[in-house]
């Protein structure tokens, strides 16, 4: 191995330490989950309050 | 996991990308705000013969093929018709209609989840209890997170094969196993609901099973209901459950182990009653979503005294 490849191999194997401390670092301080905002405006139509007093018509 | 691309919405049709941030449209949007029997969730050890404000908003992470509840779940919000009803109002009207509890149900809690957790905290400070019916597939994280701020759950167990989750709900089983087991574990009082299918989930085997892994790992004390299905959205083709399959079904619950079996959806005189597990007595009878007689008495048996598990007051 020539003087040349062998610092190669050498400035490699050192740039690998940070970047695997960047990657650990990041995947820590990633949040396990994201909570969603609430968006501006409804999207569907919109209607009043209706009466809740009678029993839901769906299951469950 | 459902990644979502720019400018799109989730597999749930109510989260979307806009911009790099997570976006909920339906939050502050009930589709369906009701007063149910808390029996038509099915509860039936918590608070009987009580009332419960049931809200739900469009949208659902699972696409079952046999959904008793399509119209609203496998909708897009745009064409799903809504009402304004932020998390503060949610607790104002439930107080007001005198409900000791507030449901997240009809589609699933979890893709309205900060609609969910933010109402059910303000809940709990107006000492409302709080009650999801869920499928339960979702991440532990934000699962352990919301539970803190729930009194009772109804989880889906839809099937007890992958294949089943994979084929008709276009979901995985384990994520709802483990939802079920951290459900227990934070000391949420935890019932069992499976919809008991023709031809897809109502093997003895398969029930079996099925009962087999709620007596395992959720303990004998959890409740366990069989469901009749109707033919709905995909499963129009199949016959509605017969009484004798879920007459079969509560047999191989109680021959498992498991102390409280019920049919749900049909009327069933000892499907619907829960019997004491010691002396075999009847302690609630009910017809329907109706309590015809309560004989419990501080959680016990009159007769025996035996405890029976559940939140009666």
């Amino acid at each position: 191995m020539k003087r040349r490849e062998f610092l190669k191999k050498l400035i490699a194997g050192f740039s690998t330490v940070p970047v695997g401390i960047w990657w650990l670092a990041k995947k820590v301080s990633t949040p396990k989950f994201v909570r969603a905002v609430r968006f501006r405006e409804y999207p569907g139509p919109l209607r009043p309050l209706a009466d809740i007093s009678k029993q839901g018509k769906w299951s469950g | 996991m459902c990644l979502i691309e720019h400018g799109q919405s989730g597999d749930c049709r109510v989260r979307i990308n806009i911009d790099g941030v997570l976006r909920t449209v339906v939050y502050g949007y009930p589709c369906s705000i009701a007063i149910d029997p808390v029996e038509k969730k099915p509860l039936f050890h918590f608070l009987p013969g009580t009332k419960i404000l049931s809200t739900a908003t469009a949208g659902c992470n699972l696409h079952c093929q046999f959904c008793q509840n399509w119209e609203i779940s496998q909708a897009n919000p745009e064409d799903t018709p809504a009402a304004f009803c932020p998390p503060a109002k949610l607790v104002e009207v439930t107080k007001e209609n005198r409900c000791l509890s507030l449901a997240y149900t009809y589609t699933d809690p979890i893709i309205y989840y900060e609609y969910t957790y933010d109402s059910a905290k303000l809940a709990k400070q107006a000492n409302i209890r709080t009650v999801l019916v869920t499928a339960g597939y979702i991440n532990p994280e934000p699962w352990k997170k919301l539970l803190k701020y729930v009194d009772a759950a109804n989880i889906d167990l839809k099937g007890i094969t992958e294949e089943f989750y994979r084929d008709v709900c276009s979901a995985t089983l384990r994520p709802v196993q483990n939802a079920l087991l951290i459900a227990k574990a934070s000391g949420v009082w935890v019932e069992v609901t499976n919809l008991v299918i023709p031809t897809l989930n109502d093997k003895a085997e398969h029930i079996r099973e099925l009962a087999r892994w709620v007596r395992a790992n959720l303990g004998r004390e959890t409740p366990l209901h069989f469901s009749q299905f109707y033919p709905r959205y995909k499963m129009r083709h199949l016959p509605p459950t017969s009484a004798k399959t879920l007459d079969m079904a509560r047999e191989i619950g109680i021959s498992e182990g498991l102390d409280y079996v019920y049919i749900g959806n049909i009327l069933s005189e000892a499907g619907q009653t829960t019997f004491c597990p010691s002396c075999k007595g009847p302690l609630i009878k009910r017809s329907g979503y109706t309590i015809l007689q309560n004989r419990l008495r501080d959680g016990r048996c009159p007769d025996c005294k035996k405890e029976i598990h559940g939140v009666w007051k």
